[in-house]
């Protein structure tokens, strides 16, 4: 077992019948991560989280969560993670506190200290004004935001999330996802599953990518997009076409720079798209010319949407 | 979402954690230990008796006494039938207690003290020596308990069910309705048995308090029946339902507590039913005819009922995919074990009366045959809730016995020692009871393979 890693499987496999759900994968995520894991639906991700979260026996191989085998010591697994799954399991008839209370106290924290452990989860999650409502009457994104307060009620180091953000508003999406951050900064590992490659763009430090039940690609986000983007897209907003003419002539015969485009005038600024093969310095290089040329800069922006360029390039479309 | 009848399941260890987790399974494991051992011996001593009775080991119930039963100034067969339940009802306390244990119950702590202190009498005023190891293993395990007293404390989801089923009117407003509906059927039972006797004539007091003690508590085993398995039938397929279950499995809640606390809910609400009605029970006092022994007795068979039937519900509950099924399967041995067997058995026995005391050959001139048969009829009374109630009242009215007692076989005159049905039954129903909760518990912990 590598020490880095907090979460570490070896050739997991799961198997329902003759359908194999997940192929002999291995996932590394290091400690300390914003994990995404990304696929489209019914590629895997579920039954794998399920497998680390010792709800299901794998049919081969190991997968080891904080250091403990799943198979082998499950409760010690169970208590370093907090797991949340894609539904939002209701109880009728109970209080935001009772909710949280009733997690504490099956996690094993003396009632005593359960009173201010709640508050202080509540306040984390900004539910502090709605603690004395029922459950049920909460927001799904208010809902999703208890389920996140009760997965940290005994502190774990790792959270398994399947699916934080599915079904919510954009405004809970950004509220999620700003906690998630929060929360790798108080130290916690976070793995968590999407389809949507909007929300791991934005938090993540690694991802994985798993289609049909294979993972196709994994490691950091750097290391991704390096591997996967072999140029990079930079798009300079000047005043006039006329600077955009001049941008153009200068850039031309820079290092590593492939073609140069004129995209749609936005708000009466044109705009040029500039595909290059470089690293850091190559940027640098790109700006500084700019300014000796003595052009007024707008925007010098590099474009992340190749993260759904390269979720294109990788996977297949093949969804069992 | 699987289709959960097909899903294959295996064995997942519920490793203990924390010291405290490691200790409460020690103790566990002490208990379970002294429960297997008093079964064995429980087995060695009828063996023995029924070697004695069939006259092949000689005056074993004499010897028995002798070494078990010292004290006791019974005859020599009714004291071996008391050791061998006796040892049966530690055998099964003690069970009860390690599941109590394991499920970190605060009652499990004092039970344990009580099991020793209950043997502790028996072993000074009867001479019960079998119970020393019940008192050794009762004050190992106890000693142990209670270094860490801590360990025992307030169920998580019993506090959850009760917070969820006893807030708002809706648990007195059933409360309400419960009792009216029990005094409505009370004043109305009144009002009938008067009108028949005043065309018949005179009517005894003591006959209208018997009439409507039996009518009120033959209601609320009724009551039982229909609400115990009703409260635990849906546990825990009611938690897969709302896909809570999965939360659940991945916290460090074990399955005992779980199970435990889905019962203790259950029951406590049924028990709250029962306790409620008993000042209504007590009208009967009024009129004569009833004494306190018969309701205590009446509560003592319809709480074990209740448990019973709710730990079948919780059985069910775990092993089936759906709440609906677990409902139908749980109803269905609820309905067989109070309504069926007494039908089929009043059909058996009418047969067998009549190959007894019809014709008069061949099978009564056996007693050996005959005793078996009365042990036989013993049994069939006690695994039903409604013949041992009327048979351990009958009991009570005609011979004034609650406990132990002899009747005279036909064949050769011979004297059998006896015990009150709700005494077996008690044993029976709570050894099942405690089978059941085991089983729930091993299904439990099972994850999907």
């Amino acid at each position: 077992m590598d020490e880095g890693l907090i979460i570490q499987t070896a050739d997991l496999k799961k198997s329902f019948g003759k359908f194999d759900a997940v192929k002999e994968i291995t996932v590394e995520v290091p400690a300390g991560s914003i994990y995404g894991f990304v696929g489209p639906n019914g590629a895997g991700k579920t039954t794998t989280m399920r497998m680390l979260t010792t709800l299901t026996r794998p049919t081969k191989g190991q997968a080891w969560v904080n250091g403990y085998s799943v198979t082998e010591e499950p409760r010690a697994v169970r208590r370093s993670i907090g797991y949340m799954p894609d539904e939002f399991g209701v109880y009728d008839d109970m209080r935001v506190w009772e909710y949280l209370d009733f997690f504490a106290a099956c996690y094993d924290i003396p009632e005593g200290e359960r009173k201010r452990l709640i508050n202080d989860l509540l306040e984390l999650v900004d539910l502090s004004h709605r603690r004395d409502d029922m459950v049920d009457k909460l927001s799904r994104g208010m809902k999703q935001r208890l389920s996140l307060a009760r997965t940290l009620a005994h502190d774990p180091a790792v959270l398994i999330l399947d699916e934080p953000a599915s079904g919510l508003d954009p405004r809970a999406r950004v509220e999620i996802r700003e906690l998630l951050v929060t929360l790798k900064d108080m130290g916690k590992t976070i793995f968590f599953s999407s389809h949507i490659l909007a929300d791991v763009a934005e938090i993540c430090t690694h991802i994985g990518i798993i289609e049909a039940g294979e993972m196709v690609a994994q490691g950091s986000m750097d290391e991704m997009q390096s591997q996967m983007m072999p140029h990079r897209e930079i798009v300079i907003t000047v005043r006039n076409p006329e600077a955009a003419e001049k941008v153009k002539t200068l850039l031309q015969d820079v290092n590593g720079v492939l073609d140069i485009k004129d995209l749609e005038p936005q708000a009466g600024r044109s705009r040029i798209q500039i595909n290059f093969t470089g690293d850091d310095e190559g940027v640098e290089a790109i700006s500084q010319k700019l300014s000796e040329g003595g052009i007024a800069v707008l925007g010098f922006t590099e474009e992340t949407k190749d993260l759904e360029a390269m979720f294109m390039r990788v996977t297949k479309g093949i969804v069992t | 979402m699987q289709d959960l009848t097909r899903i294959s399941l295996v064995d997942s260890p519920e490793e203990a954690l924390t010291p405290r987790e490691h200790r409460l399974d020690f103790i566990a494991n002490i208990l379970n230990r002294g429960a297997i051992i008093n079964g064995i011996l429980a087995i060695i001593v009828i063996l023995a008796a029924a070697l004695g009775a069939f006259g092949v080991l000689g005056d074993t119930f004499t010897t028995l006494q002798n070494v078990s039963l010292f004290r006791s100034t019974v005859a020599p067969d009714t004291a071996s039938l008391m050791i061998i339940l006796t040892m049966l009802l530690n055998t099964s306390l003690l069970l009860v207690l390690m599941t109590g244990v394991l499920a970190r119950e605060g009652w499990a702590f004092i039970g344990i003290w009580l099991l020793v202190i209950g043997n502790v009498a028996a072993l000074v005023t009867q001479g019960f020596t079998p119970g020393i190891i019940t008192i050794l293993i009762g004050l190992w395990a106890g000693i142990i308990a209670g270094r860490d007293v801590r360990a025992f404390r307030m169920n998580p989801v019993m506090l959850k069910e009760l917070r969820g089923r006893m807030r708002g009117v809706r648990a007195f407003a059933v409360l309400t309705i419960y009792l009216g509906l029990m005094s409505g059927v009370t004043v109305l039972l009144f009002l009938i048995f008067t009108a028949l006797n005043r065309s018949e004539g005179s009517a005894a007091a003591g006959e209208i308090g018997r009439v409507l003690f039996m009518g009120i508590v033959g209601i609320e085993l009724l009551l039982i029946i229909f609400i115990a398995p009703a409260f635990t039938a849906g546990a825990i397929t009611g938690e897969r339902e709302r896909q809570t279950y999965d939360l659940l499995r991945t916290t460090l809640l074990a399955s005992p507590p779980f199970v435990i606390g889905k019962l203790e809910s259950a029951l406590s609400y049924t028990l709250l039913l029962l306790l409620a009605a008993i000042p209504l029970q007590s009208i009967a006092f009024l009129f004569g005819g009833v004494t306190e022994v018969e309701l205590l007795l009446a509560f003592i068979i319809l709480t074990v009922t209740a448990i019973a039937l709710g730990t079948v519900g919780i059985y069910f509950s775990a092993i089936a995919p759906r709440t609906l099924s677990a409902s139908v399967r749980a109803y269905t041995v609820a309905l067989v074990v109070t309504f069926g067997i007494p039908l089929v058995l009043s059909f058996i026995l009418n047969i067998f009366t009549g190959a007894l005391f019809g014709t008069g050959t061949g099978i009564t001139r056996s007693p050996v045959l005959e005793g078996l048969l009365v042990y036989l009829g013993l049994f069939l009374v006690s695994i039903n809730p409604i013949a041992t109630a009327l048979a351990s009242q009958q009991l009570l009215i005609d011979q004034q016995v609650t406990g132990f007692w002899t009747t005279t076989l036909s064949s050769n005159g011979d004297t059998i020692p006896m015990v009150s049905p709700w005494i077996s039954f008690t044993i029976i129903y709570l050894a099942v009871s405690t089978v059941l909760i085991v089983l729930a518990i091993r299904r439990m912990r099972k994850v999907e393979a």
